[in-house]
């Protein structure tokens, strides 16, 4: 910087190349991922719903519109997906908020330990925690056995009931509710907090109008990242439902693997994106708007 | 390669499915002579039918002639189907000390994968009725039965079916039936017929009717007593069906394919459409006090067969030619009866099966019973049929 | 309120303001409830777990299902299974690198999209949520096409013969999680208090700097979230890894899935019992170290790992 120019310029042109290198290194590794492993399948699989059963099942190429059609006419699955997955989304919510907001604010020392435990259980194998669930939730020494004594019903049961798949929902997926949950809220700054109570505002009020907004991020997060994987979701649904429960997941199962029909999963997965994907969009606008997200960056 | 060259090459190989199996296939060779050659010298005995011609070209593999067996064997399948006294033993006898044992959860599975263009396999067990398709996509390797002399032993009734009919890419591994299990204190009746079967799950074994989970196995219940072929793609037949579906939705207790015998020993079931697995297992205190067994109904139902596949670009196509000529020995294959409980094609191994097994009706059926046995056939292209199980699926538990 | 208590200086007119003990005994129920809802939810979280130890004990021959009475015998299978050692180790070899790999992506793209224009920003959140909402079973099938294609390219084109195994497995699992840690640490990063950053480049402070002694430590708690959901979500995959997966490379998840068709065994109950005895004796183990650590600095009621390295 020669001594003539004024100290309020700005960068220089090497500079602002420096500064445009380093964000393009910063995204390239995630871009390049999403390239090749999402925007490529995707491709794929868009291809694909426009092809033909191949006579052995798989895909054949072709120009038809036969598989989109057809989806159409088969809207059961993604209704009652619509349902269990608002359902379990909402569970995740009253369960996690409260125990994300206790830990980001409550448990001091013990941060770190509590979020790990939280994390832990993950680490058996989800099908022996989902046959536990058949056990706990059981006809006999289990739950419904229980309840069911309880209440001098002999065929009350919980297994098999959508009841059941919501509790493995719920159970499976609250960590992805939880954790950005408790991010966001664990650099709350407790000072406003204070700052609110000394002005005097009721609990109810602070919560509303300091907490939850500064949890608004992790909050949308946390039930996107809940909500979309349940509409997939498939194993569940066959175990603690007993097969009862027709999902999303467990259609595009019987397209792809019962029917080896490709071309038609593909395109009723082309549905499901197109449709979640608008979803979404609609949900981070509604939440967003009015909200003055000043992206300066921190590095 | 010029640019202009490669997207040309791409564009062909996209348009055509079966040029790319063939395509890759035979890149698959390339690299499985490289690896052979890297094998040779890994200190393996030669294999006891060594002087072998190579077998005819298929689809696109060419197993390299006899030659040292490699000290590596990759298998794809069920979990738990292979006896590991039989693996070790095998493992000793020539040499393969890295015995890879991979295991998939169905057939539907496996099929996938290969149809995605997976590989690195060399020898699979898919159920029969899917080895046709398997062959059509070039999945599969010709096989020079020659190297299998084993393959003699196995009767004559499970030799040129349909899927295979001229004995050149499979071997028979075992086979069963499909019908009903009860529980005889929990019934009205010990159920004979898929008559007997629909009526009681709807009325005595109302919401204690568990179905497995398999389109292909349901399906024989309503064809079957209609008196319709079970692999039958006829609207009108396939329609009645649907009815027969439908009646029963409401009573169905669950469609489970792995748990059904843990349910119908505990009481929370009464009868199932499955298979005899369970027999040997959950349900083995009760069948031996007659609380518990197995029908094969009386108008008919499938047998399905599970066989032994070489692929397409096996990797160690030696060390498969001796496993599969190993596995047919008459003490081996009885001691995969023993281990399996499954029924063995191969009469020379009946000798070393246990006598209470091979006594056993479900596990053997009498000969009179297997007339009235019909093999499956691949019927997961049929839209109809996929529509009415999906249809059947959504419906139940009301 | 008493005559004899003093007017406090919290006495205005604001609205919503209630009296002193009324106020003390509505905090009081809401910090028990708090605290219950906590110990519950943990209690939730744990019961099949502890099932799941139990039954490691189960003197069934056959399925886990069913109580025989107390034996040790499955771990004694279990720790002499090769198959289940090659199964572990593979799931290991394949979810460290995976989530090793995902945190720094996912944190360098969060700290990118920070300085990109809003096309492009827009643009990525697009492709993070698609990712998130393409089914499973839809991206391994795709995935799988997709490679098996390119290793056909591959080898026409330079003769080398690309196999599926760990690394499949692997590229395909850091799609999903990558998109999970640029999530938690975007959200993280929105609207956290840049005056520090801003105090800090007043001061002539360099960028690397700043980042490294301001802003890494306020992100560090979304880091490490996303670190620990990677590595968990790599290890307890099943869908995709089945289909990207090649010979000697079936992980965990993949042998007990296929248990189910001949019945789930307590050997399995026997090695995630010992994989938790093993994580839970690490923390525990971890816990002691940091508390014996503060002790002897003498601090102060220290032990939190984050503390500690914010307060370095």
């Amino acid at each position: 910087m020669t001594p003539t120019r004024p100290i309020a310029a700005g960068p220089s042109r090497a500079a602002r190349f420096r500064s445009a290198l380093l964000t393009t290194a910063l995204i390239a590794p995630a871009g390049l991922w999403y390239l090749f492993l999402l925007i490529a399948p995707l491709a794929i699989v868009f291809i694909f719903s426009f092809g033909v059963r191949a006579r052995n099942g798989g895909y054949e190429p072709a120009f038809v519109l036969d598989n989109y059609v057809r989806a159409l006419e088969r809207p059961d699955p993604f209704i009652t997906s619509l349902v269990m997955a608002s359902a379990g989304a909402i569970g995740c919510l009253l369960v996690g908020l409260p125990l994300a907001y206790y830990i980001a604010t409550r448990a001091g020392s013990r941060k770190s330990l509590l979020i790990l435990l939280l994390v832990v259980p993950f680490w058996t194998s989800f099908l022996i925690r989902t046959y536990s669930w058949m056990i706990i939730l059981g006809p006999d020494n289990g739950l419904a056995g229980w309840i069911g004594g309880f209440l001098g019903d002999e065929q009350f049961r919980i297994l098999g009931t959508p009841f059941a798949v919501l509790i493995g929902l719920v159970y499976g997926y609250l960590p992805l509710m939880v954790f950005p949950l408790y991010v966001t809220l664990e650099r709350m700054d407790r000072t406003l907090i204070e700052a609110s109570k000394d002005l005097g505002a009721a609990r109810w009020a602070t919560f509303r109008q300091v907490t939850l907004p500064i949890a608004l991020p992790g909050l949308v997060t946390g039930t996107i990242l809940v909500f979309i994987p349940m509409m997939g979701e498939y194993v569940i649904p066959q175990i603690l439902g007993y097969g009862r429960t027709y999902l999303m997941g467990n259609a595009l199962v019987t397209d792809f693997l019962e029917a080896r029909n490709w071309p038609s999963g593909s395109a009723r997965a082309m549905g499901l994106i197109l449709i979640m994907f608008i979803t979404v969009s609609f949900y981070l606008w509604f939440v967003n708007r009015g909200r003055k997200v000043r992206e300066v960056s921190v590095l | 390669m010029a640019e202009r060259d490669l997207s040309e090459y791409l564009a062909r190989i996209s348009r055509s499915k079966v040029n790319r199996r063939s395509f890759l296939a035979t890149a698959g060779l390339l690299g499985g002579s490289a690896a052979l050659a890297a094998c040779t010298n890994g200190g393996a005995t030669t294999a006891p039918t060594g002087g072998a011609t190579a077998a005819p070209t298929n689809g696109g593999a060419t197993p390299p002639p006899a030659g040292d067996i490699e000290s590596e064997l990759f298998v794809y399948n069920w979990s738990d189907y292979i006896s590991p006294t039989n693996m070790d033993a095998f493992k000793e006898e020539f040499g393969v000390t890295n015995f890879v044992y991979d295991t998939f959860a169905n057939n539907e599975e496996l099929l996938a994968k290969l149809q995605g263009g997976a590989s690195g396999y060399d020898i699979a067990c898919p159920t029969a009725e899917y080895v046709p398709a398997m062959v059509e996509e070039g999945f599969l390797t010709k096989l020079d039965m020659s190297r299998i002399p084993n393959y003699g032993l196995i009767n004559d009734t499970f030799k040129g079916q349909w899927w295979d009919p001229n004995n050149e890419y499979l071997i028979p591994k075992d086979y069963g039936t499909t019908g009903v299990l009860w529980r005889k204190s929990l019934l009205p009746k010990v159920p004979e017929s898929w008559q007997d079967f629909y009526d009681m799950v709807r009325n005595e074994a109302s919401g204690k009717t568990v179905f497995v989970d398999s389109m292909g196995d349901v399906f024989v219940f309503p064809l079957k007593m209609l008196g319709y072929s079970l692999n039958s793609n006829e609207q009108s037949e396939l329609e009645e069906a649907r009815q027969i579906l439908l009646d029963c939705a409401p009573h169905i207790l669950a469609l489970d394919s792995d748990t059904y015998g843990d349910k119908l020993a505990s009481g929370e079931s009464s009868i199932c459409l499955g298979w005899t697995g369970p027999l040997g297992q959950e349900l083995g205190d009760l069948v031996s006090a007659g609380d518990a067994g197995y029908t094969v109904p009386t108008e008919g139902t499938l047998y399905w067969m599970d066989a032994w596949v070489m692929l397409a670009d096996a990797p160690h196509p030696n060390a498969s030619y001796a496993w599969l000529d190993f596995i047919q020995r008459p003490e081996v294959q009885g001691e995969e009866t023993n281990y399996n409980l499954y029924a063995t094609p191969n009469d020379a191994a009946k000798a070393f099966v246990d006598p209470e097994i091979l006594a056993n009706e479900a596990i053997f059926p009498p000969d009179d019973v297997i007339a009235d046995l019909e093999g499956a056939e691949d019927t997961s292209g049929n839209n109809q049929r996929i529509d009415i199980w999906e249809e059947f699926k959504s419906k139940i538990g009301g | 309120m008493t005559p004899a208590t003093p007017p406090r200086a919290r006495d205005t007119q604001l609205p919503g303001r209630r009296e002193g003990r009324a106020a003390d005994r509505w905090a009081g129920l809401v910090e028990g409830w708090l605290k219950g809802h906590t110990y519950l939810v943990y209690a939730f979280l744990y019961l099949p777990i502890i099932i799941v130890v139990v039954f490691a004990f189960n003197d069934t021959n056959r399925r886990v299902t069913t109580w025989d009475g107390a034996s040790t015998k499955w771990f004694g299978v279990a720790l002499a299974d090769g198959v289940v050692h090659k199964a572990l180790f593979n799931s290991f070899v394949v979810a460290l690198p995976n989530a090793i790999l995902a945190t720094t992506f996912g944190t360098m793209a969060a700290l990118g999209l920070q300085r990109v224009g809003r096309k492009m920003r827009t643009t990525f959140d697009a492709l993070t949520y698609t990712s998130i909402i393409v089914p499973e079973i839809v991206i391994a099938l795709s995935t799988l096409v997709l490679f098996a294609t390119a290793f056909g390219v591959i080898e026409a084109v330079f003769g080398i013969k690309l196999n599926f195994g760990h690394m499949t497995i692997i590229i395909a699992h850091v799609l999903f999680n990558t998109s999970l840690v640029l999530l938690l640490v975007r959200a993280r990063l929105s609207g956290m208090d840049r005056t520090l950053v801003e105090a800090s480049s007043d001061l002539f402070a360099t960028p690397w700097r700043t980042f490294r002694q301001i802003t890494f430590p306020m992100l560090l708690p979304a880091i490490v979230a996303g670190f620990l959901l990677a590595f968990t979500f790599s290890f307890d995959d099943y869908v995709i890894t089945t289909f990207v997966s090649g010979p000697g490379s079936s992980t965990l998840p993949l042998f007990i899935f296929g248990q189910i068709k001949r019945g789930v065994t307590p050997e399995t109950n026997a090695v995630a019992t010992m994989i938790l005895a093993f994580t839970l004796g690490m923390l525990l183990i971890g816990q002691l170290v940091l508390i014996w650590q503060s002790r002897r600095q003498g601090r102060k009621g220290g032990g939190d790992m984050a503390s500690i390295i914010a307060e370095r």
